[in-house]
């Protein structure tokens, strides 16, 4: 990385009639393989290199981003950017929350370098994996494994003082099977992320999880019941959870969305100024305290700084089932009053950053899991989910269980198919009178933005209990 | 450019010279630009260029692949890509790229959408044509992109092509309360046909009568669907077509080849002609892409692919190659013999549907997902618009939705819109029949 032309695109940039200039330069190595039906379908080894400059001038935001690593070029998008922000021609002007300028260097370690790993290691890795799957009694006619490693070097510099070198490594796993018994099939979906070294594949236990999904699915085609609709008490497991907190609370949250800027795609949110729910204001029990945390080391959304150069904290955003602190970049901060809470991500130096979780997660309690059903005298425990969905407001919200059980007098009894909670945001946390303290995360990918930015992150929580839910 | 063609065509003798069996280079000069506005202002103009070369070898029956993007360094990078290649696995599904010479059409792009300088008239443009029909106080958000990319492919098989490729997209979403929006799109692969005004009213009009909307209720329905919601099912059916989607079960046409997969009145095509979007004159093997009925008169007549894939499904690649996979380019539906009234008088208690988001899958084999519909769902009661609605989601199967298709409209409508309308399609409207909606409770 030639952070020589980053600086001078700083300096050229500060030569201009501007409020603020930010220059975000990365270099990232990227490898990814696939197996399709335990064959190696392409391996995809790259790197991408390149900066962006952002400008606020005349209350106007400019972007412009190249892969030319040149003086000439470093102006040249200077210049844009700057054209861009002119041309906005903005009657309310665009101010930053005020931030003081860091100077760091920070890095995630790996125990064992993905670097270091050769190509051949990696692929048998994912071949064992496939041929377990293959090799087991279950029926997995199709198998998709993907694995993605990406080596993250930043360099953030702005015209505050503000100079952040890091480095992340970054690895995932997206696995797709389809388990077919008795002329049926269901399928699974799995995801791993995290960041660090090729120790997170040992850690992950990925065959074994897998292996478990597909034996999962053969039970719901063979022994499966519908559940008979109406209202009942319900058990989240730790995906559940995960999904629902992510969903209904930490994309509502985002100030951006509350502010309108996200309104003709991800859309906005059911917490607006002026209406029923806004800061204070009760949206679930009180023992739902729902937090996003990018600072849990080696998490897939694990971050120090954000790309506006703001120290990443844990944020509250339902606190004892009340609406508590809104996810802000600087510009939404300024807008409502307040500071950066470090929730400025981007996924590429081409993309600008905008506000994104990190890790969303319910906070555990101190309940067993057994504890949350030994009380249950009818009700169903969703241990995963497959089909899932919110309405643009973050209100409206559907979940399908994947892997679920009939609940009898506080016993698990047979697996259920398909049972499916269609619920408000209001409904489902109201609904929650105990939580465990079995915290579990999964690795995600967050979609928002336009262009779409998928960024890491983790869903999680505890398991969950909620009284008196519609199941159909 | 010339010199760009000679370059791409050095990193595939390269290649060749390392030892890989065969080689494809493609070298992409992007320039994109996308101002995105909401509550009536522009938010930011995001540009970015792109110079990238997409390489894929194959050595002994492995694929490799890489994008350079250093090129001061590109020796060293096939280097590295084929010192991969050498300690992959074998894929012995790999058919090879596409062999012999092709001619390909001349390029329709637009060099005038690249030498736009200030594009935010037509957003303040569109932003007033929806105050117009909705009033002043209406609140609009969208997006107006810019690509302009000059494309040079070399293939060791034999195909050469140069071609360029241009787009203009506009999607503007109007709220005229809090609870009632409209959302239209306007796309186009040139300046000419471009008219933002056009999203800004349709819009606007929609926003205007999705005010004070009751929460619907769960039933079955007979639906119109509007050519933005139409366009994300074109989408969403296209994707399932491709063979990689099919070999990997997430598609409902798996050994469907041959049978009755929609009603008689659906004929659907992949046709990336010079009005869309995603126009091209060759894949990227090289390959001419033409246009691939694969639902004719409601019959699954072909999957879209690569060389590899048709091999393995024997028959002849339809154009259709992406880097790694097969991928649909612009979902056409034939015309239909319907007006969009028409199908609204037809309807005794039905609803019309504008838009929609968020689809997900129970299951792609069977079919079985919901989508939530937004700006502007409306109860048509007697072939009229009685009432807004909000807060139901459409939950079917993805084979009934086909198969209850009970009309296609004369209009259509270019259309692509964020993750939703994607691929690009030229969307009618749809009269579907008992389609299940339903609702929080």
């Amino acid at each position: 990385m030639e952070k020589d032309i980053v600086d001078f695109a700083l300096e050229y940039a500060k030569g201009k009639y501007i409020e603020y200039a930010e220059v975000r330069a990365q270099n990232q190595k990227l490898e990814q393989l696939m197996l399709k039906n335990g064959i190696l379908e392409a391996f995809l080894s790259s790197v991408n290199s390149g900066f962006c400059v952002r400008i606020l001038a005349e209350g106007g935001i400019g972007f412009a981003s190249t892969n030319k690593w040149t003086r000439d070029e470093a102006k040249a998008v200077v210049d844009l950017a700057y054209r861009f922000a002119k041309t906005a021609r903005r009657k309310d002007k665009i101010k930053f929350a005020e931030e003081k300028a860091v100077e760091t260097t920070w890095e995630v370690g790996q125990k064992k370098k993905i670097e270091d790993v050769d190509s051949e290691t990696k692929i048998e890795q994912f071949l064992d994996a496939d041929k377990a799957l293959t090799s087991h009694t279950v029926n997995v006619p199709a198998r998709v494994l993907q694995c993605i490693m990406q080596l993250t070097e930043k360099y953030f510099a702005n015209t505050e003082g503000s100079r952040i070198s890091s480095f992340v490594p970054k690895i995932a796993a997206f696995c797709f099977i389809t388990v077919a018994e008795q002329g049926k099939s269901e399928q699974a979906f799995e995801q791993f992320g995290y960041s660090g070294g090729w120790e997170a594949f040992k850690g992950w236990r990925m065959t074994e999880k897998l292996v478990q999904d597909a034996n999962i699915l053969k039970d719901v085609i063979t022994k499966a019941k519908a559940v008979k609709p109406g209202t009942t008490d319900l058990v989240c497991g730790s995906e559940v959870t995960g999904i629902a907190a992510h969903e209904s609370c930490g994309h509502p949250m985002e100030a951006d969305r509350i502010l309108g800027r996200e309104m003709s795609q991800a859309g906005r949110s059911f917490i607006y100024k002026g209406g029923p729910f806004w800061i204070g204001t009760r949206i679930g029990t009180d023992v739902v305290t729902i937090v996003d945390d990018p600072t849990i080391e080696h998490s897939y959304g694990y971050y120090k700084y954000d790309d506006e150069g703001i120290e990443a904290r844990r944020r509250y955003l339902y606190k004892n089932g009340i609406i508590n602190e809104f996810l802000h970049n600087r510009e939404t901060a300024a807008k409502l009053g307040t500071r950066s809470n470090a929730s400025s991500r981007s996924v590429n130096y081409d993309r600008e950053a905008i506000v994104r979780m990190a890790n969303t997660f319910v906070l555990s309690g101190d309940m067993t899991e057994e504890e949350l059903i030994e009380d249950l005298k009818n009700g169903v425990y969703m241990v995963s989910f497959t089909e899932w969905n919110i309405d643009d407001k973050r209100f409206n919200q559907r979940y399908v269980g994947r892997e679920a059980y009939l609940i009898e007098n506080g016993e698990l009894k047979h697996p259920v198919a398909k049972p499916v909670i269609e619920t408000t945001t209001l409904k489902f946390w109201s609904a929650v009178d105990a939580v465990s303290k079995n915290l579990k995360f999964d690795a995600a990918t967050c979609g928002k933005g336009d262009p779409m930015q998928g960024i890491p992150c983790y869903t999680g929580g505890p398991s969950i209990r909620l009284r008196d839910v519609y199941m159909k | 450019m010339n010199g760009v063609l000679n370059a791409t065509e050095e990193i595939v003798k390269k290649a060749k010279s390392l030892g890989a069996d065969e080689v494809i280079a493609k070298t992409t000069f992007g320039k994109y630009r996308r101002s995105r506005f909401s509550n009536n202002e522009i938010d930011t103009t995001v540009a970015w260029n792109d110079y990238v070369t997409d390489v894929a070898l194959s050595w002994k029956k492995r694929v490799v692949a890489t994008q350079i993007r250093d090129f001061q360094n590109v020796d060293g990078q096939l280097k590295q890509l084929f010192g991969i290649a050498k300690v992959s696995k074998e894929n012995p599904m790999f058919g090879g790229f596409a062999k012999g010479k092709f001619k390909h059409a001349p390029s329709s792009a637009d060099r005038k959408i690249v030498e736009l300088e200030d594009p935010s008239e037509y957003i303040f443009g569109a932003i007033e044509a929806a105050k117009r029909e909705a009033g002043q106080d209406v609140n609009s958000g969208g997006i107006l992109l810019t690509k302009f990319e000059d494309v040079y492919l070399v293939s060791s098989e034999g195909p050469i092509g140069v071609d360029s490729r241009s787009a203009i997209e506009f999607s503007i979403r109007v709220f005229s309360q809090r609870e009632a929006s409209g959302h239209s799109v306007e796309c186009s692969s040139n300046l000419r046909n471009f008219d933002p005004s056009k999203a800004g009213v349709e819009a606007g009009k929609i926003a205007g009568l999705a005010k004070n909307p009751k929460v619907g209720e769960e039933g079955v329905y007979d639906v119109v669907l509007a050519p933005l919601f139409a366009g994300a099912m074109l989408g969403m059916w296209a994707s399932m077509v491709s063979a990689f989607s099919v070999m990997i079960q997430l598609s409902v046409f798996v050994n469907k080849l041959g049978q009755k997969v929609a009603s008689d009145i659906v004929t659907i095509k992949d046709n990336p002609a010079p009005y869309s979007v995603s126009h091209r004159v060759f894949d990227d093997e090289g390959v001419p892409i033409k246009e691939n009925v694969f639902i004719d008169r409601g019959i699954l007549k072909t999957y879209l692919h690569n060389t590899s894939t048709a091999k393995i499904f024997k028959t002849k690649t339809t154009g259709n190659a992406g880097l790694v996979v097969p991928t649909a380019w612009n979902v056409e539906t034939d015309v239909g013999n319907m007006s969009k009234d028409e199908m609204f008088g037809g309807i005794k208690r039905g609803l019309y549907l504008t838009n929609t988001w968020y689809t997900r899958f129970q299951n792609y084999v069977k079919g079985d997902f919901s989508t939530i519909p937004r700006d502007g769902i409306f109860l048509i009661e007697n072939g009229e618009i009685k009432q807004s609605l909000k807060d139901v989601r459409l939950s079917d199967n993805a084979l009934s939705l086909l198969n209850n298709i009970a009309g296609i409209s004369r209009e259509r409508k270019h259309v692509h819109w964020w993750g939703e309308a994607d691929p690009p399609s030229l969307a009618p409207y749809l009269l579907i029949k008992n389609v299940h909606m339903t609702k929080s409770k």
